[in-house]
């Protein structure tokens, strides 16, 4: 059985006409949060490593 | 002075007293309310009102309501009787025998509730209860046992026909009064059995332990009510098709300054509040002063909670908030109720409201303190209503602006639309940062690719951590662009484009972005995804140019095989022990190292290096240990999660009972120190079990294997001190060139080294690197792309991804990540 994303309750597959919210009314705090910049996801920073990574597939011939 | 004016015709004629009877037949609309089926029914309330009373003082365990057959309702109780004896006061007034009985049928405001001695806090509407039933009956009967006999007298509209008589012997007690709505008052007299049934389950429900019969002898149904525990139960009735927030129904019990109050209360998934308000079991519609005292104690004291264990944030709910989905019932008794109101259903005494509201603070004050769990649920419960309320207000403002929109055609400004209006071949690209929009728009087929560029915006989240939104703006512009709408006013025939291509970096923070636009697709436009009408752009991580041709590979994996498989080619490996190996046993090494390969920087990237966690190979199986367990002071490495349990069970044995389990500090990895405070110790009996899972050495275990099969073993990986030895280790010879090898694990970097020879190759650090023509060759031109279609599968995943990257703003699940950090590769979709 699938979870509302808001409330967490669980959704009727069948019945719901608002899916995947198990209500209009979910549906409608969703959209508020998402026009308030409620919701993030992490910003991750490329590490020295990989740049490293990147310097050493330049070409470089062997031998 | 001939001019008086005079009332013309006013005499004494046209004064003239009323009897009660006469008064009550008359005015009927002041005893009873009206003589509709309300009104009706309120004399089946009263009657029965009394034999509650009788259970209410511990005298009757059972009343019994019956409607017969010709219409005329008996209920019957077994209390102590009313009195028959003759009464003085009566008998003197109207200068004959009168019985008790008799006054109290035909006389009114005679009654036991008018000393407080009698009955305490009485149901029975001011006394005027039965007797204003028999003035409204064609006839009644009344049938008292008491003192070993039974008496009975007989009413026509309220006249006694005749005087009490004993009719017989009994050993029982009780009353039991028949009566038949006169029709000459009410124009319907037939009793409904649902509104009868519930006022009786009511009542049963008011004053727990009581039991009520019910039956109605011509549609031959019954039915019997009795609660042992009152109004908890009445909850639990009320709330029996909703989902509880919190398992345990709140009751609150108390009395006060001769005010005593039974309160029970749960909080469930509804919408709306569900209050059922009682005075001295009057229902009181309209509310009061009890209800007033109950709320504003009910939202001071969810109000503190929240805000003082941080649960509230920017919204603060009001007293509608924390109601929305409370099923709560007040009873209150109340000595001397003053009723108020259009139907006199509103309580106005002014004292009860303080006595209720610090009762009530003081008793949800310490039950929140006591059931964090409960408050919680019920706290938060509150915020989601302060946030649909927000939210509806937001979304209003949205639908009228975009309404303006469309018949301004006010499209977003950073919006490349294309000149086609054929939505069947239209395609609106999503692309990630403005300098990648730049590119997209060059590299487009204008006429029915348009690109609309976002931006993540970077805010500040939490402690040190930045943390990535869709600003407000980029969400509207995305809505307004797409023109097919959200929610209750989507409709996918207006959309503008048949394809809507999210387009992201491909890395680690491309795929967030990715992740975050698909969970607001999915959530809130679920046709256009379930459709099919979302795809994801598939850009290449590298540009590789030979001297023959340009081509481009999308994925690191992709790239690192294809320059294994090239440098392979006639490379021949020495290990060292005269063995020369080459062909498919080499491709076969390379593959197994390969597999190794991530799995060991895992395994480092923990700051667990491998030479020192060789040193713990079990000495038989020759495997790495998988479980690093702190427990008090003992640090242990086990290689099987057999060896783990019985450890633990020795550790239970010596503890008495389960062990308490710590958290590993997973910010400092290849520990597994407890993170906070001291891991404590087994002597003290406050030592935690602190297990930390490799799951990577699962996978080096498994290429052990194989390498030891292919006649290496775990040292090979190792680099050795060869101080004084001019050879190499190992050496790979390709052609002309010898490369020496301190260890097997740099055989594959110089294999992949040897299939660069010829090629340069170069990273994209994002879509910002592809000039236009790159963009248009590899993801924008329709004959050269790959799009993949998301799926239901696919969203869904994402929306469940997301709930874990989420912000804490929304849900702290903070503590996922940072446990999951080490392998983020895994998060990627």
């Amino acid at each position: 059985m699938p979870y509302c994303p808001v409330c967490s309750g669980s959704v009727d597959l069948l019945a719901t006409r608002t899916l995947p919210f198990c209500c209009e009314r979910c549906r409608l705090i969703d959209l508020g949060r998402w026009l308030d910049e409620a919701y993030s996801v992490p910003e991750i920073k490329r590490s020295a490593d990989e740049e490293l990574e990147v310097e050493s597939q330049e070409p470089e011939d062997i031998g | 002075m001939a001019d008086e004016p005079q009332t013309p015709g006013y005499t004494s004629e046209d004064l003239q007293h009323l009897s009660d009877r006469e008064h009550v037949r008359e005015r009927f609309g002041m005893y009873i309310g009206d003589n509709t089926l309300r009104g009706l029914h309120h004399l089946v309330y009263e009657v029965v009102d009394n034999s509650i009373d009788e259970c209410m003082a511990n005298y009757a365990k059972r009343v019994s309501v019956i409607v017969n057959a010709d219409g005329s309702v008996t209920v019957e109780d077994d209390g102590r009787g009313i009195p028959v004896e003759r009464h003085a006061q009566l008998s003197e007034e109207m200068d004959r025998e009168v019985s008790t009985l008799e006054g109290v049928m035909t006389v009114l405001k005679f009654g036991g509730k008018f000393q407080k001695g009698a009955y305490q806090t009485s149901g029975g509407l001011h006394g005027v209860g039965v007797t204003v039933v028999n003035f409204l009956s064609e006839w009644c009967e009344v049938e008292v046992s008491r003192d070993g006999h039974v008496w009975q007298q007989e009413y026509q509209r309220g006249e006694p026909t005749d005087p009490v008589r004993k009719i017989g012997t009994t050993t029982r007690a009780g009353t039991k009064t028949t009566f038949k709505p006169d029709p000459q008052i009410f124009p319907n007299t037939k009793f409904s059995w649902d509104v009868l049934s519930r006022r009786l389950q009511e009542l049963a429900f008011l004053n727990s332990g009581v039991r009520i019969a019910f039956a109605d002898v011509a549609s031959k149904q019954q039915e019997e009510f009795h609660y042992d525990r009152g109004i908890v139960e009445f909850v639990e009735w009320l709330n029996r098709s909703s989902d509880a927030v919190h398992a345990d129904v709140i009751s609150i019990q108390g009395e006060n300054e001769g005010v005593s109050w039974d309160i029970a209360m749960q909080y469930t998934g509804e919408f709306t509040e569900n209050l059922h308000s009682y005075v001295n079991n009057i229902s009181t519609t309209e509310g009061g002063t009890h209800v007033s005292g109950f709320r504003s104690a009910l939202t001071r004291s969810l109000n503190a909670y929240g805000k003082k264990t941080g649960i509230y944030k920017d919204l603060v709910p009001t007293g509608e908030d924390v109601r929305e989905g409370l099923t709560v019932v007040i009873s209150v008794r109340v000595p001397h109720p003053q009723f108020e109101g259009q139907t006199k259903t509103k309580l106005g005494n002014g004292e009860v409201e303080g006595i209720i509201n610090s009762a009530i603070g003081d008793f949800l004050g310490k039950y929140l303190e006591e059931n964090p769990k409960s408050a919680k649920s019920i706290v938060q419960k509150g915020v989601l209503a302060a946030e649909a309320r927000a939210a509806a207000q937001k979304a209003k403002a949205l639908l009228r602006e975009r309404k303006g929109a469309l018949s301004g055609g006010g499209l977003p400004g950073k919006l490349r639309d294309c000149t086609s209006r054929d939505v069947a071949r239209c395609e609106l690209y999503l692309v990630e940062g403005d300098s990648a929009g730049g590119s997209a728009e060059g590299g487009r087929r204008r006429e029915y690719q348009a690109i609309l560029p976002l931006r993540g915006k970077i805010i500040n989240a939490y402690k040190s951590r930045e943390d990535k939104v869709l600003a407000n703006e980029e969400v509207r512009s995305m809505i307004s662009a797409i023109g097919a709408g959200i929610g209750d006013e989507a409709d996918l025939g207006k959309r503008r484009y048949d394809k809507i291509v999210i387009m992201t970096d491909a890395d680690v923070d491309g795929s967030h972005i990715r992740t975050l636009l698909l969970t607001f697709f999915y959530r809130q436009m679920y046709r256009l995804v379930a459709e099919g009408h979302v795809y994801v752009a598939q850009p290449p991580l590298f540009r590789v140019r030979s001297k023959k041709s340009v081509y481009y590979v999308q994925t690191e994996e992709e790239m690192k095989t294809q320059l294994l498989d090239q440098g392979l080619g006639e490379g021949v490996f020495y290990p060292g022990d005269g063995r020369e190996i080459s062909g498919e046993e080499m491709q076969k090494l390379c593959r197994t190292l390969s597999g190794l390969e991530d799995a060991l920087l895992a395994l480092e990237r923990r700051g667990v290096s491998l030479r020192d966690h060789a040193e713990r190979r079990d000495p038989q199986s020759g495997k790495l240990p998988m479980f690093h367990v702190y427990y008090g002071a003992d640090e242990r490495w086990f290689t099987s999660r057999k060896e783990l349990e019985s450890f633990v069970k020795g550790k239970e044995k010596s503890a008495g009972g389960e062990l308490a389990i710590g958290r590993a500090d997973e910010n400092q990895p290849g520990s597994a120190q407890p993170s906070g405070a001291s891991p404590g110790t087994a002597e003290t009996g406050d030592a935690q079990l602190v297990v930390v899972d490799l799951h990577e050495v699962r996978s080096i275990n498994a290429g052990l294997a194989e390498l030891t099969g292919m006649g290496f073993d775990i040292q090979s990986l190792l680099p050795q001190d060869r101080t004084g030895s001019e050879d190499s280790r190992y050496t790979l010879r390709r052609g002309e060139n010898e490369i020496g090898l301190d260890d097997l694990r740099g055989l594959l970097s110089a294999v992949r080294r040897a299939g660069e020879k010829g090629l340069t190759i170069t990273r994209f650090k994002g879509l910002g690197e592809m000039n236009a023509e790159e963009l248009r060759d590899t993801t924008l031109d329709p004959s050269a792309r790959t799009l993949l279609r998301v799926t239901m599968t696919d969203a869904a995943a994402a929306d469940d991804l997301f709930r874990v990257l989420m912000g804490e703003k929304v849900e702290p699940r903070r503590e996922f990540i940072e446990r999951h950090a080490l392998d983020v590769t895994n998060l990627d979709i």
